[in-house]
């Protein structure tokens, strides 16, 4: 589904990402651990477009989508959810969920079908259609991203840190989002830095370094990976399970 | 090494950029022994743009306040050096050249106060208005400014082989200084706190920075110099008229040579203004002057917003840094080697309760709209303790820090820190007062380095501080040991901006401790910072707690709480609901039901690492 091959990228200040290979397939999920500033968001923003590689490739389905512009990207297929909230919080979640069907907005037929289709997978957020995104709690706020991302009917999903900033009780939401675009056969490549959360959930893991790919495993092998849990995890992290 | 590489070694390029300084210095200096005078007019009329533009650079570079008002600093000047010259003959009018800047620099610390109530797109309304006031009261005030017939003033009296040069020296030299005070102010914590103002004025308040005061005294130092300046000129033009001196087009010119030479750069408006006013100089001759400038105008900025939203020198500067660093690494996160971790003795001893009460909040209310996001909120943080806040998103923790650090004011109740009430205290008060804060989502200074935003903050106020370097020797000393207990010292001249989240997260709490705070507010420490970090964070929070600071904090991750925290207080709805130690917290029903879930479960880590490997029962959130 997607590959990247060798992709070097960077802000200005020299490259942050070295020469990145990675693949996630469809009905998979990727996740992307590393340490802080090892480029796991930067891998996200040279997918979507909004980093432009200076050499290597990044196949989508075979078919190289690097140096794209982030609205071909997303014609192509891969949508993005966000570090910080990125919803409008003035506009109904309807409206904001219709948002994510821009750029093919003027196929009424198309969108209305696909809004439906959305809802069917969210129930927790039809019932909630009607409100202001400002005024709903955190893991709402997730739900109706997720919601969002999916109106297009990506190939890919990108999800950053999906995790922050949500209450115990909230995490939850991830799972049922992921579990959900993983049952319609869409690729999901996550970055996470609550580890142990992140893997779980994960059939592959990532672990970057420095703008590398240090190694790339099934996820559970790869969390229990005993040198990587003691450098990446933190060694006491047996004591701190991640909700 | 390529010829290439060679040509961009940065030793070479100071070299040639102080040649081409110097050439170009020369050359303005010279230039009246140019035999045309219009030539000579031209560049007069430059300086005069010039010294405005480097003026206004102060206020909209460094502090990002834009104002279409700079050029009515010029008329201002003009019309004092003009009266003066006329009621007090015995005088040679150029002697009002300083009293003319004073003046002006008093009027627009007067327009400085309207940025303590607005800013964006409203100031520069309002600087709009400034401008047409200022041109009403010279044309309604007939008794002293003749109205719109205009005031003559006397011809210079120095010898017919003098020529411009006594007006062409004045300006040279005010150009010269309002350079030179721009570069100082670049170098002290003054500049420093424009800056931060202009990067995020709330933020700024936060960490010490008096905003009003900055911006007052900046408005006066940028236009000091355009008044004289302004009074050399109109001396120049013998003739000063409302309708020419408060002309919006030369406030529009002003700011288009900041924008094309570039914001906040030292000679960027300079430039700007030399390529501008022959621009003008061609528009008047070719196209008659009057509203075929406007459209000239007009179109030029549409293109420069377009083309080069940063304007000439950065963008040259930009391309330049591209080219050095290609195919450069760049810096990105290592391993975090387990022994990099500070030598804390696994059991640091927690600092005996003093059982004084450093924060108190009472009753506290703040409503937006309809939504009661804080609703009745009370509670305390002993001194000495590490105190966590903990509840539901949406919940109204954000909010309650938000009242506590100042960012916003209650509607009802009371804050009070060491028994005095701190709730209609400004931010920057309270931080000099030991409250410090860090936000969820980082609100670093993101165009300043990681050193630069490490210093910025200010224990207290005093004028003296204004014009103290902006990184003296110690403190730089202090920022980076603070770095290095935060494990950023590598990044310490990185831009603040092109760090990642959590390494943002990091240096956000080394700049709040350079405040040497009693009280910490840290919101979400440990949210998108990578385990091995956030058992680090545990440590400095530890570390820091056991040398005597408080903290509260507001976190989700709920084994960081527990190992950490004592007490916690359970906020929901607004208003805290439970009260107590971990152990409690974790069987109180209605803490479960709230926040927790029904299914939480988890065994409390032992504080100390030696245990650390002990299994433990984890919740599986699914």
């Amino acid at each position: 589904m997607i590959r990247l091959e060798g992709v070097v990228a960077g802000y200005g200040g020299g490259n942050v990402l070295q020469g990145v290979d990675l693949e996630v397939g469809a009905g998979e999920l990727g996740c992307i651990v590393g340490p802080n500033g090892a480029g796991k968001s930067t891998v996200l923003r040279a997918v979507s477009g909004l980093l432009k590689p200076s050499s290597g490739r990044i196949l989508l389905d075979g078919e190289d989508i690097s140096g794209r512009s982030p609205d071909a990207v997303l014609r192509c297929g891969v949508t993005q959810v966000p570090q910080n909230n990125g919803l409008f919080p003035t506009l109904s979640v309807r409206e904001n969920i219709l948002m994510g069907a821009y750029v093919i907005r003027r196929q009424r037929a198309l969108v209305r079908k696909r809004y439906d289709e959305v809802l069917d997978m969210f129930p927790l957020v039809r019932a909630k259609t009607g409100i202001r995104c400002g005024n709903l709690s955190g893991g709402q706020r997730r739900m109706v991203e997720f919601a969002r991302s999916l109106m297009l009917d990506p190939k890919l999903v990108l999800l950053d840190e999906p995790s922050l900033g949500l209450d115990p009780k909230s995490l939850t939401v991830i799972d049922e989002a992921v579990a959900i675009m993983r049952g319609s056969g869409k690729a999901v490549l996550m970055v996470e830095q609550n580890v142990r959360f992140g893997l779980r959930m994960a059939t592959s893991g990532i672990v970057m370094e420095s703008g590398r790919v240090l190694l790339t495993g099934a996820a559970s092998s790869v969390l229990s990976n005993p040198e990587i849990a003691e450098l990446y995890f933190g060694g006491a992290v047996h004591a701190a399970p991640s909700s | 090494m390529s010829a290439l590489t060679k040509l961009l070694d940065p030793r070479l390029q100071t070299w040639v950029t102080r040649a081409l300084v110097v050439v170009a210095a020369a050359v303005i200096v010279l230039f009246p022994l140019s035999p045309s005078i219009s030539a000579q007019n031209t560049v007069i009329m430059a300086l005069v743009l010039a010294i405005g533009a480097s003026g206004l650079n102060v206020i909209t570079g460094y502090t990002g306040y834009l104002s279409l008002s700079q050029g009515a600093f010029i008329g201002i000047g003009a019309y004092v050096g003009a009266i003066l010259a006329i009621r007090i003959p015995d005088v040679p009018p150029l002697l009002w050249v300083p009293v003319a800047g004073v003046f002006a620099a008093a009027i627009a610390m007067l327009l400085g106060l309207v940025t303590y109530r607005s800013r964006g797109p409203a100031f520069v309304i309002i600087t709009v208005a400034f401008l047409f006031l200022a041109q009403f009261v010279a044309i309604e005030w007939v008794p002293v400014t003749n109205g719109t017939a205009g005031l003559t003033l006397p011809l210079p009296d120095w010898p017919d082989a003098w020529g411009n040069w006594p007006f062409h020296l004045v300006l040279v030299t005010l150009l010269a200084l309002s350079l030179l005070m721009t570069w100082a102010i670049r170098r002290t914590k003054f500049g420093m706190g424009l800056i931060a103002i202009r990067e995020d004025e709330g933020k700024a308040g936060t960490i010490g920075v008096n905003a009003p005061v900055y911006k007052l005294l900046a408005f006066g130092a940028s236009a000091l110099f355009v008044g004289m300046a302004g009074s050399a000129y109109g001396y120049y033009l013998s003739f000063v008229d409302p309708i020419g001196m408060f002309s919006i087009i030369t406030s529009a010119l002003i700011v288009l040579s900041v924008i094309l030479g570039g914001r906040g750069t030292l000679f960027g408006p300079v430039l700007g203004a030399f390529i501008i006013q022959p621009v003008n100089t061609f528009a008047n001759d070719a196209f008659g002057g009057g509203n075929a400038r406007l459209v000239l105008f007009g179109g030029l900025l549409v293109l420069l917003v377009i083309l080069l939203p940063k304007g000439i020198l950065p963008t040259v500067a930009a391309w330049v840094e591209k080219a050095r660093s290609k195919g450069t690494v760049g810096l990105s996160g290592s391993r975090l080697n387990p022994l990099d971790r500070p030598l804390a003795p696994s059991d640091v001893k927690r600092p005996e309760p003093t059982g004084r009460t450093l924060l108190e909040v009472r009753g506290l209310h703040k409503s937006f709209g309809g939504n009661h996001a804080v609703n009745d909120c009370s509670f305390t943080v002993p001194e000495g303790t590490i105190t966590a806040l903990i509840g539901p998103n949406g919940s109204g923790k954000t909010t309650v820090f938000n009242l506590i650090s100042g960012t916003m004011t209650p509607d009802k109740g009371e804050i009070l820190l060491n028994g005095e009430r701190i709730e209609r205290l400004s931010p920057w008060s309270r931080a000099h007062r030991g409250v410090s804060r860090t936000f969820q989502i980082t609100r670093l200074f993101r165009e300043m380095t990681v050193l630069e935003n490490t210093v910025a903050p200010l224990r207290d106020f005093s004028v003296r501080q204004l014009g103290l370097g902006a990184v003296s020797g110690s403190e730089a000393a202090r920022a980076t040991e603070l770095l290095e207990f935060v494990g950023m010292a590598a990044y310490r001249d990185a831009q603040a901006g092109s760090l990642s989240y959590g390494q943002q997260k990091l240096v956000e709490l080394a700049q709040v401790l350079m405040l040497d705070p009693k009280l910490i507010l840290l919101d979400e420490p440990a949210g998108g910072i990578n385990p091995t970090l956030i058992e680090r964070m545990g440590d400095l929070i530890r570390d820091l707690n056991a040398k005597g600071t408080t903290f509260l904090l507001v976190e989700h991750n709920m084994p960081f709480v527990v190992g950490l925290c004592d007490p916690i207080r359970v906020l929901a709805r607004g208003a805290v609901i439970a009260n107590g130690t971990p152990e409690q917290i974790q069987k109180d029903p209605l803490v479960l039901d709230a926040y927790l879930g029904d299914d939480y479960l988890l065994e409390a880590p032992s504080k100390s690492r030696t245990s650390a490997n002990s299994p433990a029962v984890e919740r599986n959130p699914a």
